[in-house]
């Protein structure tokens, strides 16, 4: 079959010289890219396969073109000639191309390896910046927390102290008392009602409850009795609380925002003691405000530490600075006389102690006042016992 | 003793401890050549997938360029079989732009016609091979027009 060679021939012509101009391009591409990235070692690799393909490509286009402008021109004798060298240099270039690109793994993992190290190493840089210039900062931040937690553990040794010693006195007086409120009991029941004698021994009887109440109270400071373990629902409770200082309080000018986080969870604690609490945070505020200013209730759960914490602030005269280390103490009160016992935030510190949880303030006079309760969710140990003391 | 040397040198037959290389050698290791070049571009075909570089445009492309390699290198490996097969084809120059195919079937002498425009295969290889390269020189260009990253000043 006889057949033209001028398809072959503008094929090998055209394809040698198309490649020759392509693996020129292709090594524009990439050694733009190694002067972008020096250190890059992917484009270093694939600088080098692209060399070892334009070297590949020009020998054996310039052997193609060669071959064909010989052939044509009847120089056979030449291209016999030169075949063998040029066969030669495409083999050897053939085989460099395929070696070169068989480092491709290797050159990735080194390349992966570089990259993760530089950018550790700039992690590492950052957070060194970050450091150097927080430092100071964060070294005022830790010393006022330093100071903080110091004032805290004087204040809690001082309230261990007091109530120690109340507790005590507690003891001893409740005996008496009990003695006096029985016999002046037994001496009521033999006179006869509305006689002078007998009305004398009601206001002994109910001077006596009134003081049996304060050393019930003392009590409940200095050893808080076995807390019943109950599920709550913390923001049903404030609810209940509310409603119940809103009954009592049937003139109530106070305005109340409440703002539940709505994911807080149930709570192990004691509803009754806790419920306490709050009565006596919402008398206070409501006392601070003259029953007429806001009360923010708020709650909000964080679930890394599982602690809840319940903010109750008013807007009402505030605490002086120099009261605010004495408000937990028993029987400091800044109400007249008679309006107060003084034990109520005294109370409230021992319960909260009691369920492993933090009872703190802050006030600024003349703004209003900011009291924290921090309680655990759902404590792993089981809530305090009547054995401890409170501020321990 | 020196005289006795220069006889033994003289009288030496060929030992054979240097191989000659004749003529099916050269044939033989350039067809080794493309074996090796088609397994090398089927490995990097199956780096750029396992690395997930495919992904990319300019890896993705360089991968086709592989896989045409491999088809041209396939190509040139049998051109080169048949031009050795005497017995099956003889080609004979018959003037400056014709060629005379002597063969048992037409059907081989136009496979062998094909098989010798193998730059239908090698050119668009490196064509895409060149597209690879350019898209990730613009990625790259592009990457590094992008703000650097806030950093705090010591």
């Amino acid at each position: 079959m006889t057949m033209t060679v001028l398809p072959i021939w503008l094929v090998d012509v055209l394809g040698a010289t198309a490649m020759i101009v392509l693996s020129g391009l292709c090594i524009y591409h990439v050694r733009a890219l190694t002067r972008r990235a020096p250190k890059n070692v992917i484009w270093t690799y694939l600088l080098w396969v692209s060399y070892c393909l334009c070297g590949f490509a020009i020998s054996r286009s310039a052997g193609h073109i060669l071959k064909e402008m010989l052939l044509i021109s009847g120089r056979d004798e030449t291209w016999q000639a030169i075949r063998p060298y040029s066969g030669s240099v495409n083999t050897f270039l053939l085989f460099l191309v395929a070696s070169i690109t068989l480092f491709f793994e290797r050159i990735w993992q080194i390349y992966h390896q570089i990259s993760g190290d530089q950018e550790a190493l700039t992690r590492a840089h950052a957070q060194v910046l970050e450091l150097n210039e927080t430092l100071e900062k964060r070294v005022a931040e830790r010393t006022r927390a330093l100071a903080r937690s110091e004032k805290q553990i004087a204040q809690a040794d001082k309230l261990a102290s007091i109530g120690q010693l109340s507790s005590g006195i507690a003891h001893e007086i409740n005996n008496p008392l009990g003695i006096i409120l029985g016999y002046t009991q037994l001496l009521s029941r033999g006179e006869k009602t509305g006689s002078q004698k007998y009305e004398d021994l009601k206001i002994i009887e109910k001077n006596v409850k009134a003081c049996k109440a304060i050393v019930e109270d003392l009590l409940n400071f200095a050893r808080s009795p076995k807390p019943r373990q109950e599920k709550v629902d913390i923001n049903f409770l404030i609810d209940d609380v509310l409603t119940f200082i809103q009954r009592r309080l049937r003139q109530n000018a106070m305005t109340i925002v409440k703002e539940y986080d709505p994911a807080a969870p149930a709570m192990i604690l004691d509803g009754e003691k806790i419920r306490q609490v709050l009565i006596n945070l919402l008398m206070n505020a409501q006392h601070a405000t003259d029953n007429k200013g806001t009360v923010i209730i708020k709650t909000s759960y964080d679930p890394p530490a599982r602690l809840m914490r319940i903010r109750i602030k008013d807007n009402g005269y505030g605490i002086e600075r120099a009261n605010l280390s004495r408000i937990f103490d028993p029987f400091f009160t800044t109400k007249s006389t008679g309006e107060g016992t003084g034990l109520g935030l005294a109370v409230s510190y021992g319960i909260i102690k009691s369920h492993g949880g933090q009872i703190d303030v802050s006030s600024e006079p003349g703004v209003g006042t900011e009291f924290t309760i921090t309680l655990p969710v759902n404590p792993e140990t089981p809530l305090l016992t009547e054995k401890t003391e409170s501020g321990k | 003793m020196g005289p006795a040397l220069v006889i033994l040198l003289f009288v030496a037959t060929p030992a054979g401890a240097t191989q000659t290389h004749g003529d099916p050698e050269g044939l033989v290791v350039h067809q080794i050549s493309h074996i090796f070049f088609m397994f090398s571009m089927g490995l990097l075909i199956y780096w750029i997938k396992t690395r997930r570089l495919s992904v990319t445009p300019g890896w993705r492309y360089i991968q086709y360029a592989a896989f045409l390699f491999i088809i041209w290198t396939l190509d040139a490996f049998f051109a080169h079989q048949i031009d050795e097969f005497h017995e099956l084809i003889r080609v004979t120059r018959t003037g400056p732009w014709q060629i005379h195919i002597e063969t048992n079937s037409p059907a081989t002498a136009v496979v062998y016609y094909l098989t010798k425009m193998d730059h239908l295969w090698c050119v668009p290889a490196l064509l895409f091979m060149y597209l690879g390269l350019r898209r990730l020189n613009r990625e790259a260009r592009e990457k590094n027009h992008q703000p650097p990253p806030q950093r705090i000043e010591s």
